[in-house]
């Protein structure tokens, strides 16, 4: 039977996710005219924030999917982004040349919904497997 | 944040109601009245910060100086809460000197300006940036006429009235400098620049920087005499030399015609040339130099401004010629050929004789903007005769050709008719009295011309415009004198110029109007 939480929480992040990248975007915006950011700060933060964007869309979809349909094999591939994605969030809350306040919170909401959402993933792929 | 201190600027003294400062001991904290620098904190965009907060305690006795750091916490959701980046807190260090870049740095910051000089006066910068073949150079305003050697010289004096000869003639800058240099007469025909061939020996580059050259010709040779005589001789080259203990030949000035077209070539280069003697006993001798730039194919008529007038060029003025009805035709050959230096509008010109008789004909030119009086003094004796004197003092006044019209502006054409202000003459009679008949000889003693300008054009640049000219002359009676006395009357003619400019008003762009319309279709289900 397919994982509702994980089905509602899935919908729920690729919500949240549209506001967090335009947020985040606005923010690195904000810091580059207000405070000193040189060229070749801003280019990695501003590709991180791009890539993560990228392999959401693949993910939330894979996700969906394989819930849905009750296969493994897109939760597994998904669960896998899940880990690229994560691995994004950290740079941006922790290694981004300036974390505001505002940064935090977001990125943080952000990590604790691919958390849970990892779980869930990890509990549908052990029902749907046996 | 404990050790920064921002008013302490006095090395091992206490500064005054600084609180922060470590110089200070107890007894000078008990007579401060306030503390200048009451808190001292880092960035105050970082979320959390330590800040020294100095305070003042006046209700002690003595008053005691209170020292606390706390947390200070932006409140902002924008604060920065952490960055990767250490400089972005501290101020950026110089670049320290070293060998390798000092070079660098010496060009950039070490003259007066940090800019980078401009190209024009370097000639290596052909070593450095070989010439484009397709690009073309062209002569523009200000730059220097350059030669094949150097640039086209116009000694002129520099901070003294000796002569410098590193003065470069500008393009299209008419100049007209005199200057002094100091002679040798046994050695005059070693000195350069008392010989002609200094003046034309170097051609002149057509267009900067190309190979094509212009030579200079000898346009005409005057030799002045010792008594200020000149003569006018055949243009063959005549050096200086020695002669009787006299320097002959010697270069007194030079006045240059250059010919350009009008996109910034030279075509054509001639010197007037005028040669004297020096005495033996002369140490010194003036030089006057000239260059006027004429564009091909059009006559000279210098300008007075473009188009409003500018304060201190002459008034321009020319007539109408007979047979003309105003305002139908134009006047194109009439009055360009008038409005030349002869028929400028001129005021009598003060001489140290101040005999109006004897100073006939030396006149000044109007200047715009330059209020102007001038006199002289006429002397009447018994057997003068009335009209003759008045015709006579008439000219003295007005001069041999006082124009009808005056150009409103700098640049008016002659072709513009309206663009020429009538002068409006009128006579006054200085005794109004009913008891003196008109039939009695009047003659003119003042002539007041009144140009009323005003000011035309923008606010932030605006055009000076000759509105109306009046020409009033005053006559008095002349009475007859017993014979054998005399009379000295004083002969006046002023310049007046008034701006009656109405004050500027302030023109504003409309405001944008939104069009927005409708398609007519927006309410399609409905309609």
């Amino acid at each position: 039977l397919s994982s509702l939480p994980l089905q509602i929480l899935l919908y729920v992040n690729g919500i949240y996710y549209i506001f967090y990248f335009l947020a985040t975007l606005a923010m690195i915006i904000y810091k580059s005219q207000v405070f000193s950011y040189p060229d070749d700060l801003l280019a990695p933060d501003l590709a991180v924030l791009f890539l993560m964007a990228i392999l959401e869309v693949p993910r939330l979809y894979l996700g969906f999917k394989g819930n849905l349909t009750e296969a493994e094999a897109p939760l597994g591939l998904s669960l896998g982004l899940t880990v690229g994605s994560v691995l994004l969030c950290v740079y941006l809350l922790l290694w981004q040349t300036y974390v505001l306040w505002a940064d935090v919170l977001l990125n943080a909401v952000l990590l604790s919904a691919y958390g849970l959402e990892s779980g869930l993933k990890v509990t549908a792929i052990a029902a749907f497997v046996s | 944040v404990a050790k920064l201190c921002v008013c302490d600027l006095l090395v091992a003294q206490c500064d005054i109601n600084c609180c922060c400062d470590p110089d200070c001991s107890a007894e000078d904290f008990s007579l401060f009245t306030t503390c200048s620098v009451p808190v001292v904190t880092g960035d105050s965009q970082l979320c959390h910060q330590k800040a020294a907060v100095y305070s003042l305690d006046v209700e002690a006795n003595p008053p005691e100086r209170i020292f606390k750091i706390i947390d200070q916490v932006n409140p902002s959701i924008f604060c920065i809460h952490a960055t990767n980046y250490k400089q972005a807190m501290y101020l950026k260090s110089p670049e320290i000197p070293t060998s390798e870049n000092f070079d660098q740095l010496l060009a950039k910051f070490g003259g007066a300006t940090f800019s980078a000089e401009p190209d024009s006066w370097n000639l290596d910068t052909d070593a450095q940036n070989p010439p484009d073949v397709n690009e073309t150079y062209r002569y523009e305003y200000g730059v220097p006429v350059q030669t094949e050697d150097a640039f086209l010289r116009l000694p002129s004096p520099v901070v003294s009235s000796w002569c410098s000869d590193v003065n470069p003639a500008g393009f299209l800058v008419n100049q007209a400098t005199k200057c002094i240099r100091s002679v040798n007469v046994e050695k005059c025909d070693s000195i350069q620049a008392l010989s002609m061939l200094f003046y034309i020996n170097s051609s002149i580059l057509a267009v900067p920087k190309s190979s094509q050259m212009v030579n200079i010709t000898v346009q005409s040779i005057v030799v002045q005499s010792q008594n200020g005589m000149r003569t006018l001789l055949s243009d063959v080259l005549r050096l200086p030399m020695v002669l009787d203990g006299l320097c002959i030949n010697a270069v007194l000035g030079v006045n240059y015609h250059i010919t350009h077209t009008d996109t910034g070539e030279i075509i054509e280069a001639a010197a007037a040339f005028v040669l004297g003697a020096i005495s033996k006993e002369a140490l010194s001798i003036e030089q006057s130099f000239e260059i006027s730039f004429t564009q091909e194919n059009t006559q000279p008529v210098p300008l007075s401004g473009n188009p409003g007038y500018v304060v201190g060029l002459p008034v321009r003025a020319g007539f109408r010629p007979q047979g003309y009805p105003f305002p139908a035709a134009f006047l194109f050959a009439a009055l360009a050929l008038c409005s030349n230096k002869h028929s400028q509008l001129t005021i009598l010109q003060s001489t140290s004789t101040q005999d109006c008789l004897a100073a006939q004909g030396a006149r000044a030119p109007v200047l715009f903007g330059y209020n102007m009086i001038s006199g002289c003094k006429l002397r009447i004796t018994a057997a003068m005769k009335c009209q003759p004197l008045a015709q006579t003092l008439l000219d003295v006044l007005k001069g041999q050709s006082f124009p009808e019209y005056v150009a409103s502006f700098g640049d008016s054409q002659a072709q513009d008719v309206l663009d020429w202000v009538p002068i409006t003459q009128l006579h006054i009679s200085e005794q109004m009295i009913s008891n003196t008949l008109q039939s009695s000889c009047q003659i003119p003693v003042s002539l007041g011309i009144e140009v009323k300008w005003t000011k035309y054009g923008s606010l932030v640049n605006p055009q000076a415009k000759i509105v109306n000219v009046t020409a009033t002359i005053i006559t008095t009676t002349l009475k007859q004198l017993p014979s054998g006395r005399e009379r000295i009357i004083p002969i006046t003619s002023s310049v007046v110029f008034t701006d009656i400019s109405s004050p500027a008003e302030p023109g504003y762009k409309a405001w944008p109007t939104i069009n927005i319309k409708l398609p007519f279709d927006f309410f399609y289900p409905f309609v």
